[in-house]
């Protein structure tokens, strides 16, 4: 008898566990608790070197995917442009959106964000599944306030908007789309996007390797941090 | 057996009470979301496909502000000043920057940066007043009091640190966008950068609101200002390159920056 209890009581645990976790997530806590462990492996000295900054990346890829709702990012970009897309082109076209988003991201915050710092200033509710985190960057004495917009799907909240001193992301992409998709396809925006993509990847090879390079070199002489 | 089927009926009603309670408690119009884990998105690779197929495009309206729209009809003329500007901040204005960055500590150039934006006080003052922004006037004129006094002819910003008075950040073309008048078109300036019509107009006229303005010899005008110019690059090195590179068209995105960005400083 009481082991049938205990197997009762164990298998309603998950659910009060769930029920509660659910609930509790906010906007706020969905995003700063891992832009906190992307800026906790960017300042891992671990990977300091070419090889590990292979790495990093990739660890930061990882967590970025999860907080950044690129699927609806693309969407939101291509507003009503959306339409003039295949299924199939939607979703190259999202994926590669996504890379290229990442890509500047990680390029951005690997290429000299150490010295900067994010303050959480607080969330808004617009709706029960729409919110703002309001942030600012500190940099020196400068201040640049960066508000997330985000939207809760499956239970978690996940960005979908940037906006930097009032400039939104994704009308800023807007605006270039639909300038571009007035003389050309669905099809040849994609092939542009590839490219970007391409140019990037060259670009951090380029860089990587002398940032890589100059870091083994500090690193032998010394413990020297790069200022 | 019975006693168990008690305990199990007793747990079910906390578990269903619990989560009814937090749903209308904490969040209201979250209760859909009972049986969400948060392990459904990892699930959700047929999810993730199906959005593909979604047509809805509700989103825009739900966006709240209108986008703005500004016609650019000068817009091979401004491609031109577009990419002399380009090359001109890249290729010298940020270089310069670099090297004064390399040289001047953080204190010193943040401190030059107050003392240049005390000195233009007047253009905000008057901007507030024209807005009709009585509070925002009177915290102008009182920054500008303490700040050129206790704070040292304007280097350090004591109203802010100690009297945690803000600035306003006001001008001509924004009392213009305030009091109706619209952008026109869009237009790029030599030197200047993106403009429109009526910041055009809202230049010219803080130009004149500016006491750097009545320097007398022309080089030292222009000595001043170039100081100015850099001083103030030095905190954004990197910035505008990094922008460019994020960007599909460099050209569009600026102005639609631009446009963004000043449609924001005419709401607040």
């Amino acid at each position: 008898m009481p082991k049938l209890v205990r197997l009762c009581l164990l298998a309603l645990l998950p659910l009060t566990f769930f029920g509660t976790f659910s609930y509790g997530a906010q906007p706020l806590d969905d995003l700063k608790g891992p832009i906190d462990e992307v800026i906790r492996i960017l300042r891992d000295p671990r990977y300091q070197d070419k090889a590990g900054r292979e790495l990093q990346r990739e660890k930061m890829w990882n967590i970025i995917q999860g907080v950044f709702d690129f699927t609806e990012m693309a969407k939101r970009t291509l507003a009503r442009n959306w339409k003039k897309f295949t299924p199939a082109q939607r979703k190259e076209f999202s994926e590669l959106f996504a890379e290229f988003l990442g890509n500047n991201y990680i390029d951005k915050i690997q290429g000299g964000y150490q010295e900067e710092q994010v303050v959480y200033l607080g969330q808004k509710m617009v709706t029960a599944k729409r919110g703002v985190v309001k942030t600012k960057i500190l940099r020196e004495s400068l201040e640049i306030p960066v508000a997330y917009s985000m939207v809760l799907r499956g239970g978690v909240w996940r960005v979908y908007d940037v906006n930097i001193e009032g400039v939104s992301l994704v009308k800023n992409y807007r605006t270039q789309f639909r300038k571009a998709l007035m003389r050309k396809s669905p099809a040849q925006l994609i092939e542009i996007l590839r490219k970007k993509i391409e140019r990037q990847k060259k670009a951090r090879a380029t860089r990587d390797d002398r940032a890589g390079g100059a870091a083994d070199a500090l690193s032998n002489r010394c413990q020297f941090k790069e200022g | 057996m019975k006693k168990s089927i008690w305990i199990f009926v007793f747990m079910g009603f906390f578990v269903v009470a619990g989560t009814r309670g937090l749903a209308t408690g904490a969040e209201p119009g979250q209760g859909k979301n009972t049986g969400a884990v948060p392990m459904s998105i990892a699930a959700g690779a047929g999810v993730v496909e199906e959005r593909y197929m979604d047509d809805n495009l509700g989103y825009l309206d739900e966006e709240g502000e209108e986008e703005i729209q500004v016609p650019d009809p000068l817009a091979d003329w401004n491609l031109v000043w577009f990419k002399f500007n380009d090359f001109f901040y890249l290729k010298i204005v940020e270089p310069v920057a670099k090297g004064y960055r390399a040289v001047m500590p953080a204190p010193a150039r943040t401190a030059v940066k107050n003392f240049f934006h005390n000195l233009t006080t007047p253009i905000r003052f008057v901007n507030c007043i024209l807005q009709w922004k009585g509070e925002e006037a009177g915290n102008e004129f009182n920054r500008f009091l303490i700040n050129s006094t206790l704070g040292i002819l304007g280097f350090l910003d004591v109203a802010k640190k100690w009297g945690n008075i803000d600035p306003a950040d006001e001008d001509l073309g924004q009392t213009l966008g305030v009091w109706g008048l619209d952008n026109g078109f869009y237009i790029v300036w030599p030197f200047i950068g993106p403009c429109t019509a009526r910041d055009t107009i809202g230049r010219v006229g803080d130009f004149f609101l500016d006491p750097v303005t009545y320097v007398d010899p022309l080089l030292l005008y222009a000595g001043i200002k170039s100081y100015d110019v850099v001083n103030r690059t030095s905190f954004r090195i990197g910035d505008y390159q990094r922008f460019k590179d994020a960007a599909i068209d460099p050209y569009v995105a600026v102005r639609d920056a631009y446009i963004q960005y000043r449609e924001k400083e005419v709401r607040e």
